[in-house]
């Protein structure tokens, strides 16, 4: 049943591959998200109740992280092809929009596959195949600056890619090494104690600049504004809400290989690293310009304060990553359609260029006031919880400075947030009323009910998920 | 003691008689490869007649460098020849006297005496040619310091008999990556040095242009027939040092006996033939580098040798 | 591994980062990709070596998928799609002159190799000599990627450090399990022709393929 789930995808990137479904290739890709998402639902509560379901032994396992993840990525995947619905409703470039379509079915295939498989050197195919299936997605456009968008996304992430291989070719021969051949995460797990302290050390370098790229910590994040705000806001949903997601999820799954030599001092380098992605971006959202950039740099800080709770290496520090990271997809996300409604509304992304978009479109304001409330991590929201559980897990560690530090800039940057949004929402309308197409508010109510729901109402169930997924990564 | 001077004057009658015909060999190569029919191979022996029978001009305000600079041209690559094996592979008695390094100052005696001799002349192309060589030459420098260091260290010696028998013995020294890296970093050398094609073009006659054909214009006489052979010999034993020594030390003379030593004359210069076929190669594919540009080909020699000694470090 | 092959593979490895340091002076796109085939070959010839004997068809498989995707399916692909004239322009321009170039990217060799030392300290490899020239490779392309400016120029940049991380690969990793071969069979065509499709257009639109001079996306400074 598993195999199943990246099939759907693939099999809708082919249906709208043909030349003659311009008009179905839509609502293909939505059917295709809703049945990936519940068979994704299907396979997590199965996951919950063995722990792991191996499907071929050492190449395609699930269990509750990965499980995780897949639900996540299927999530967004299903709103952000009912947002694609209404977005790109452009009836001249009919071919155009099929052909985005099946460019969205096979980059969300490439992503679902990362969870699935627990072989390191495919998952870093798939990793790379990311890069390779979104990059046409974010130059959608075809002017120049997406175009240049879409270049720096490509060399930056390819070039961190690269660099990631070497460190995973050293892995392997650090494995070779101890005498396994289980190139799998539980492998690596089990032989890391046995490798050399060089070959470790060296792959811990090169892994956490080559993926560090790709999930847009600084100083490597320059493509991940400018690739967020010229791809069309689905997009956007997908890269910032999930892609940046699941290649963290490499990185803390690989986690605890470094960690087992204490030399390495993994976790001052997880804060570290965090900290520092933490404070440039709440700094830079503070004096962007323009608000998908805007959104763009909160993904940098929430992948900073997650990398950081992650060096606390403890089990409720990874509970708290967790949770933070489910809170990131549903919001992040949203903020995007929130982004993508003002654009249709308004035309423009500067948010000097906005005002009064209350009075433009009613449910653009809405959309941007919650989404904004939501990632800035107002308390109520999701986001909230996650970060208290993440100063707690800190105080817990004994890293004052670091959860100083955390709390300081997180509110730097909930502040710089609210200002524009509040700046763009408030004041008197320069256009007219515009209606969002029917889609696109479709998306919007969707995506608007986990953003709500979860920071009042953890179910059972997500709770259960996170404390075991938590074990897995086992710090 | 005898059979040594003996060998020694054949390798110096070799040098001597054989590097006219080698240039001769180049320029009428040079010439079918464009279609046309060129000289005849026999013509550097021709022109350097005609030059000695020749009176000579000396310009009025030139001292005694520009007259004595022709001697040192020619003296110096016949120096040279007594240091290292031009037909024998093992050591003749002035063998231990200099290294390769010691051949590569004597050469910069005579690059001094012609650089000296043609600002004396008073010609301005003259000058300008000089300041042109030198940049050449300490472009050239680092690179072969950097390929005698390799040799150094891979044969533990600089000396050219020791180094010559290194290469092959065993075999697998041969393509040891040190070894080819040094031989296209020397090729390079070789071109820049004698003024072939990429960087300086011998057969052109637009003063503007030259590098180191305008140095030798206001010679005339038997000056200009002893410049003209001294780089004719420069080229020779250059390339001696890179076939006998570096490249391919097969074929030479293993004892004194006279047949020895005639086989191996005639399979030294079949192997110059073949350099020079080489050279043929390279001076009608490439065109002549803009003059800055030749310091990038000498840095790409240079990238070369430190990469053949990097090699040769890491004992790969 | 006998010596002559050693000593052939040394060569190959020689020649590998000679290559690859030309590609970031070579002045012509099609001067670029020409160094960049052979590069492919030098390392496709090197899995030859290191798996001729003992036999190891694993790296025979490399060596043959490495000829077919980087030797004929990459340039082919390139020059399909990214118009004449972008390969016929001479003098490219480059953001640092070019002794230098050369000199920084023999400075990343030496660390390439001093890296490598420091690594192979701890533990066996098949052979030595590929790990030090396949991360100076990868230094070197990495820079490569950063003094070019043009599109074709910086894919064949990523290429070349893919050639060198796969270089030092091969050596230290020889029976990796598949990934090397789907990577270079699949993934780096896509890469290809994702990136000529990309420099088409952008060529199209533009009228250049100056990607890396591009700066219209910046965070401006109120």
């Amino acid at each position: 049943m598993i195999l199943l789930i990246p099939l759907f995808p693939l099999a809708a990137a082919l249906w709208c591959a043909v030349p003659r479904s311009n008009r179905a290739a839509p609502f293909v890709t939505f059917a295709a998200s809703v049945v990936t998402l519940g068979l994704s639902l299907a396979a997590l509560g199965a996951v919950r109740a063995v722990s792991e379901i191996v499907v071929v032994r050492n190449w395609i396992a699930l269990d509750a992280l990965a499980g995780l993840l897949l639900v996540l990525i299927a999530l967004v995947y299903a709103t952000a092809a009912l947002f694609s619905w209404g977005y790109l409703s452009d009836e001249e470039h009919g071919r155009r929009v099929r052909l985005y379509h099946a460019n969205f079915n096979l980059f969300a295939f490439s992503m679902l596959c990362i969870p699935l498989l627990s072989e390191i050197g495919l998952v870093w195919i798939f990793v790379e195949l990311t890069t390779l299936l979104s990059v046409l997605l974010v130059s959608y456009a075809l002017n120049a600056e997406a175009l240049e968008a879409a270049w720096k996304y490509m060399v930056l992430t390819l070039l961190g890619a690269t660099i990631a291989v070497l460190g995973i070719l050293l892995l392997f021969w650090a494995l070779h090494i101890t005498g396994s051949t289980d190139f799998t995460w539980d492998g690596l797990r089990a032989a890391a104690p046995r490798m050399p302290y060089p070959l470790l050390g060296a792959a811990f370098a090169l892994i956490l600049v080559g993926y560090g790229a790709k999930v847009g910590f600084v100083p490597l994040h320059t493509w991940l504004p400018d690739a967020h705000s010229q791809a069309p806001s689905p997009v956007c949903a997908m890269l910032s809400g999930i892609e940046t997601s699941a290649v963290l999820y490499v990185i803390l799954r690989l986690r605890n290989v470094f960690a087992s030599d204490a030399h390495l001092h993994v976790g001052t380098w997880f804060v570290t690293a965090g900290l520092v992605s933490v404070i440039v971006a709440a700094l830079l959202i503070l004096q962007t310009h323009d608000y998908k950039r805007l959104f763009a740099f909160s993904t940098v800080e929430h992948m900073g304060i997650m990398l950081t709770a992650a060096g606390f290496l403890t089990p409720i520090g990874d509970v708290a990553v967790l949770w933070q990271l489910v809170a990131h997809a549903v919001s992040k996300s949203f903020c995007f359609y929130a982004a993508g409604a003002t654009l249709l509304a308004t035309g423009t992304r500067e948010i000097a260029g906005v005002r009064g978009l209350l009075g433009t479109s009613r449910v653009a304001a809405g959309a941007m006031l919650l989404g904004g409330l939501a990632i800035g991590g107002a308390p109520g929201f999701a986001a909230f919880l996650s970060e208290l559980a993440i100063f707690k897990a800190g105080l817990l560690a004994h890293m004052y400075l670091a959860i100083g530090l955390l709390a300081i800039f997180i509110v730097v940057a909930f502040f710089g947030l609210l200002r524009h949004i509040t700046h763009m929402v408030g004041g008197d309308p320069e256009s007219r009323r515009r209606r969002l197409p029917a889609p696109c508010l479709w998306a919007l109510g969707i995506g608007a009910i986990p953003v709500v729901l979860l920071g009042v109402w953890l179910p059972r169930g997500l709770g259960d998920t996170l404390l075991s997924a938590a074990r897995v990564l086992g710090a | 003691m005898a059979q040594s001077i003996a060998l020694n004057l054949a390798q110096i009658a070799f040098v001597l008689l054989l590097s006219p015909l080698f240039a001769g060999i180049l320029a009428r190569c040079k010439e079918l490869v464009q279609s046309k029919r060129g000289p005849s191979i026999f013509q550097p022996y021709r022109d350097l007649r005609k030059l000695f029978s020749k009176d000579e001009r000396v310009p009025a305000g030139s001292t005694w460098i520009f007259r004595t600079a022709p001697y040192v041209i020619f003296i110096v690559p016949l120096t040279i020849t007594l240091l290292i094996p031009v037909l024998t592979n093992f050591p003749l008695f002035m063998a231990f006297a200099g290294d390769m390094l010691a051949a590569g100052f004597i050469f910069a005696v005579s690059g001094l005496f012609f650089t000296l001799a043609a600002i004396d002349g008073e010609n301005t192309y003259g000058a300008m040619g000089a300041s042109r060589t030198r940049m050449v030459g300490f472009l050239a420098e680092p690179v072969i310091i950097i390929a005698l260091f390799t040799v150094s260290f891979v044969a533990n010696s600089t000396i050219p008999y020791i180094v010559q028998q290194h290469w092959v013995h065993p075999i697998a020294n041969f393509f040891a990556p040190s070894h080819i890296l040094l031989l296209i970093a020397f090729f390079m050398i070789i071109l820049a040095e004698t003024g072939k094609i990429p960087v300086d073009n011998p057969s052109g006659h637009f003063e503007l242009a030259m590098v180191d054909e305008s140095k030798a214009l206001e010679f005339s006489g038997r000056s200009a027939a002893l410049v003209k052979y001294g780089g004719y010999m420069k080229f020779t034993v250059l390339a001696v040092i890179f076939l006998n020594v570096l490249t391919t030390p097969w074929g030479l003379a293993s004892s004194g006996s006279p047949a020895a030593v005639l086989l191996a004359a005639i399979a030294v210069s079949l192997k110059i033939v073949a350099l020079v076929l080489a050279v043929v190669v390279v001076e009608s594919t490439y065109a002549k580098l803009r003059l800055f540009r030749i310091a990038e080909f000498l840095g790409a020699a240079f990238v070369v040798s430190v990469t053949a000694m990097v090699t040769d470090l890491l004992h790969l | 591994m006998s010596a002559v092959i050693a000593e052939l593979n040394a060569l190959v490895l020689g020649l590998f980062i000679i290559t690859t340091i030309a590609m970031t002076v070579a002045r012509q796109i099609g001067a670029c990709m020409q160094l960049f085939i052979v590069q492919s070959l030098l390392l496709a010839a090197s899995a030859f070596l290191l798996g001729a004997s003992p036999v190891s068809w694993h790296l025979i498989a490399l060596g043959c998928v490495t000829l077919a995707s980087k030797v004929v399916v990459i340039p082919w692909v390139i020059r399909a799609l990214v118009p004449g004239e972008v390969h016929q322009r001479r003098e490219l321009s480059q953001t640092i002159d070019v002794p230098a170039a050369l000199l920084i990217s023999l400075g990343l060799t030496l660390i390439g190799y001093a890296f490598a030392l420091h690594l192979m300290r701890s533990a066996p490899s098949l052979s030595p000599g590929n790990l030090a020239m396949g991360i100076a490779g990868l230094l070197v392309g990495l820079f490569l990627l950063a003094v070019r400016i043009e599109a074709v120029p910086q894919l064949l940049g990523i290429l070349a450090m893919e050639n060198g991380a796969f270089l030092a690969g091969i050596a230290v990793a020889p029976d990796f399990p598949l990934i090397a071969e789907l990577a270079i069979a699949f993934d780096v065509p896509l890469l290809a022709f994702i990136v000529a499709l990309l420099a088409r257009t952008a060529y199209r639109r533009m009228g250049t393929t100056e990607v890396g001079g591009l700066s219209a996306l910046r965070e401006r400074v109120h």
